[in-house]
């Protein structure tokens, strides 16, 4: 997992996960969008076929006073939070 | 040539029931459905595995 | 979305399960799904070297079938990369089977004993030594750990008045599972409210289920019912866990990388 920083501003981000596919983006952009002060997520991958651009790019957009970073690592605490407790639920099951 | 270890279409491991089915269904004379049930054969992808497949090595070894 | 799960098993074998997780978002769900399919490594072969094939296939066919064995893998123990050495010496006549297959390693071995990998005439010898690599799914699909990996919606089926008394009632197809909520027109008298039940139960038809009812489908929401099967490598349980492990790990590692 390697991080780019396209744009940043208070309330901005804009961000290539390189190495990573829908597989997690799908997972943190649900997060994301749970976490308070997200006022909008999304990420976008384009296929190997396009040529150009093909590590996915999230964007992050927050409302005044949440800064976009910190969203991101709330939200990266909460799969790992959702994980534990999917993990302890299941094995409670078998 | 020889049964694929392999279903195409989901993956699941189908070569190992081929002996079996091949003594019971093919040469024997039990119906193929009920030895596949029995094998655990249940998706209708590899069940075909099983009943289209053709073992070709006796006929291409002479050409060797 | 960090809510409890509740986790309950519907059928349970060690390849093979189905099990119904309430309070998941569909991203999550999905999120699992494909790491169970592209993220879980398993050991596979792959290279091969020959020191003689006189059989009737090229060495390349027999690469491929080998590849397509598949091989117990104690996650434990090994890491993405790690190569264990397989061999096998088969002299004809006779098959070589995937249970001829002799490993270096105790806890690599073919999870699958009887696969025939070639037919050898008289005269014919198979003889090779294979390296076999823990990859994923995402490699090459040899590396699959998950086989027919899905889920679907929990169902809720809600008996709405009686069906047409003079007219053939049509099948009704539903596959899943569904959750009773109408036990008291169930066609099974042992039928409880709040049941699950396999829709295979009942021949796939909820007219056989519910006759002479006009029935409506709901899915419920943030419940799904997954099925697994893996392809011998572990266990169910196994793959889930590790499946959830990676997922976590990567947001793990985000969460560190964003703090810098």
């Amino acid at each position: 997992m390697e991080l780019r920083v396209i744009d940043k501003t208070d309330e901005e981000l804009r961000l290539e996960i390189a190495g990573e596919d829908h597989t997690f983006m799908n997972v943190i952009k649900g997060a994301l969008l749970e976490t308070s002060g997200v006022a909008a997520a999304t990420y976008d991958v384009n296929p190997e076929q396009s040529g150009g651009q093909t590590d996915p790019i999230l964007s992050v957009k927050t409302e005044p006073g949440t800064d976009p970073l910190d969203a991101l690592a709330d939200a990266s605490r909460r799969v790992q939070d959702l994980s534990t407790n999917f993990t302890s639920a299941f094995e409670a099951a078998l | 040539m020889m049964i694929p270890v392999r279903c195409f279409t989901c993956g699941n491991v189908v070569g190992e029931h081929w002996d079996e089915f091949k003594s019971r269904a093919r040469e024997g004379d039990e119906d193929p459905a009920a030895v596949l049930d029995e094998l655990g054969v249940e998706r209708h992808c590899c069940r075909r595995m099983m009943v289209a497949h053709k073992d070709l090595v006796d006929v291409v070894a002479p050409y060797q | 979305m960090a809510e409890d799960f509740e986790v309950e098993f519907i059928e349970r074998e060690d390849r093979k399960a189905r099990f119904l997780v309430r309070g998941m978002t569909p991203a999550v769900a999905n999120g699992i799904r494909r790491a169970m399919v592209a993220d879980v490594p398993t050991f596979s072969v792959d290279t091969v070297r020959f020191v003689e094939n006189s059989s009737v296939m090229f060495d390349e066919m027999i690469g491929l079938r080998l590849g397509l064995v598949p091989l117990t893998t104690p996650l434990d123990d090994f890491e993405e990369g790690d190569v264990v050495t397989l061999a096998l010496d088969v002299e004809g006549p006779a098959t070589a089977y995937s249970g001829d297959i002799e490993s270096s390693d105790e806890l690599v071995q073919p999870a699958e004993l009887n696969v025939p990998i070639i037919e050898l005439k008289e005269g014919q010898r198979l003889q090779l030594e294979a390296d076999a690599v823990l990859g994923s799914g995402k490699a090459h699909a040899k590396h699959q750990g998950g086989v027919a990996v899905g889920y679907r919606h929990l169902h809720r089926v809600e008996v709405v008045g009686d069906a047409n008394e003079f007219e053939e009632q049509e099948p009704n197809i539903l596959r899943g599972v569904i959750e009773e909520a109408a036990a008291e027109h169930a066609a099974d008298e042992s039928a409880e409210d709040g049941a699950l039940v396999p829709t295979s139960e009942f021949d796939n038809d909820l007219t056989k289920r519910y006759p002479g009812k006009d029935v409506e489908v709901h899915d419920v929401p943030g419940a799904f019912v997954f099925h697994v099967e893996t392809d011998g490598s572990f266990t169910v349980e196994e793959l889930v866990r590790r499946a959830v492990e990676s997922i976590s790990d990567r947001a793990a590692e985000l969460e560190e990388k964003v703090a810098i």
